[in-house]
């Protein structure tokens, strides 16, 4: 096979010298794969085999477990730090737990590339993360129709819940919580990264995204709500 | 063909260490059977007793059989340095290399999400009140240069950013990046040679 452009999503150390490693490949989708003797001292690959790095990679076998031959680094990584790590761990934590094996998503991949530039600058992290989910969402055939139950157009004035088995919008009571009509309608013509709408994209992400991850809650996301909370706290007491 | 039940368990229980596949654990169970029982005996002994007693040290957390670890006892480590490792592998690496007389602290491993480590399995709430309760002054945060190990430091340092000891902020470093000794730029990765060059510092003349 020719190279395939790849990340490392997941990496995990096997048997003495290898590791289980997990890639979102330009052409298969997410891959999972045994690179042999990685994990020896000294070995090269031990340090480009990293995350967030981009990589060409070949492989050989035929059933979900591959045996990863070749890889090299393609490219420059991205200059996570910080926060934006951690965003990036909730990348991939997303992928990992979502993706089904050898699914191409060619579209997903490229999102992924960008994203990967963007949650290096604090104030694209959000919408970024955003456009991710959603790119994610329409893979999986899961995105949001936005219409109603009835399958009629969404009215501006009424706010909607939405209900996720039939991926459509209720509409809500007077009174109860919900999303405006208006709102919605400017998420479906309009960039899932959209600033002025972060909020109600990040409720739908999150309805949307639910069933697909089930009951264990996202690692990397409840990291990142420890490390927001302790800093309100520290600056409160400041 | 093999020996007995009770040899082939002794070659499958030797594959438990690294490195040894089949036939050196043939060679070490021959060697211990056939030519040093005595050995053989004191290894099961300290084997034993190091099981039953090494835990982790109360303050730091390294590996001794002791409450209270020989090195956090020392009077002549300095109290005002606090160096953060990922390993007890780690500290012996730094303590081998010399130069840092101050004290440490082992995480025994990193911040992981996708592996369901967190930051109360790595002991990072044990570290914030070491560092609040003490009267150090500098923490240099040595987890490893990888990306869990750089999500690591960073959470370290967010935690206790605010934490001031008589007026003065608590000092975070970590450990600079650079190009081996004896080593050729050519052969050196980009990553490592970007963040090298990105830290450079001035050139020393030095007394002459």
């Amino acid at each position: 096979m020719t190279p395939q452009p790849a990340f490392l999503l997941h990496r995990k150390p096997y048997r003495e010298t290898s590791a289980m490693i997990e890639l979102l490949t330009l052409e298969h989708g997410r891959v999972r794969a045994v690179a042999r003797g990685v994990q020896r001292p000294g070995s090269k690959s031990r340090s480009r085999l990293q995350p967030f790095t981009p990589l060409h990679v070949t492989w050989r076998g035929e059933s979900d477990l591959k045996t990863l031959n070749l890889m090299e680094t393609g490219g420059s990584a991205s200059l996570l730090a910080g926060e934006g790590l951690l965003c990036g761990f909730y990348a991939n934590e997303l992928l990992t737990r979502t993706l089904p094996i050898e699914m191409p998503v060619p579209q997903l991949f490229a999102l992924y590339s960008l994203t990967l530039d963007e949650i290096a600058l604090p104030a694209k992290r959000a919408p970024a993360l955003r456009r991710l989910e959603y790119s994610l969402l329409e893979a999986l055939e899961q995105l949001p129709q936005f219409r109603t139950l009835e399958d009629e157009m969404l009215a501006p004035d009424v706010r909607y819940d939405y209900v996720v088995s039939e991926r459509r919008f209720r509409a809500q009571p007077e009174g109860a919580r919900g999303v405006e009509g208006r709102a919605l309608k400017l998420l479906a013509s309009e960039d899932w990264g959209h600033v002025g709408l972060a909020r109600e994209s990040l409720w739908l992400a999150r309805r949307a995204l639910a069933p697909l991850l089930g009951n264990r809650p996202l690692r990397s996301r409840e990291l990142m709500m420890q490390l927001t909370a302790r800093r309100r706290e520290s600056r409160q007491g400041a | 063909m093999g020996f007995s039940p009770l040899v082939d368990q002794l070659l499958e229980a030797l594959r438990v260490l690294p490195g040894v596949g089949p036939r050196t654990a043939q060679r070490m169970a021959l060697h211990l059977l056939e030519r040093d029982r005595m050995g053989a005996d004191r290894l099961v002994g300290v084997l034993g007793e190091a099981l039953e007693r090494v835990g982790y040290c109360a303050r730091c957390r390294t590996l001794t059989e002791e409450e209270i670890c020989q090195l956090c006892l020392s009077p002549r480590r300095d109290e005002r340095v606090l160096c953060v490792v990922e390993s007890p592998a780690d500290q012996l690496a730094i303590e081998g290399a010399g130069g840092y007389v101050g004290r440490y602290f082992v995480l025994h491993g990193h911040l992981s999400p996708l592996d369901g480590i967190g930051p109360e399995d790595i002991g990072l709430d044990a570290l914030e009140t070491r560092v609040r309760e003490s009267q150090i002054e500098e923490l240099v945060l040595a987890t490893n240069p990888t990306v869990e190990g750089e999500a690591t430091a960073h959470y370290i340092a967010e935690q206790l950013r605010d934490v001031n000891h008589g007026g003065q902020l608590l000092k975070m470093t970590r450990l600079a990046y650079g190009v081996p000794m004896g080593g050729e730029l050519e052969y050196v990765d980009g990553g490592t040679l970007s963040r090298a060059f990105s830290g450079r510092l001035p050139f020393n003349l030095g007394e002459i």
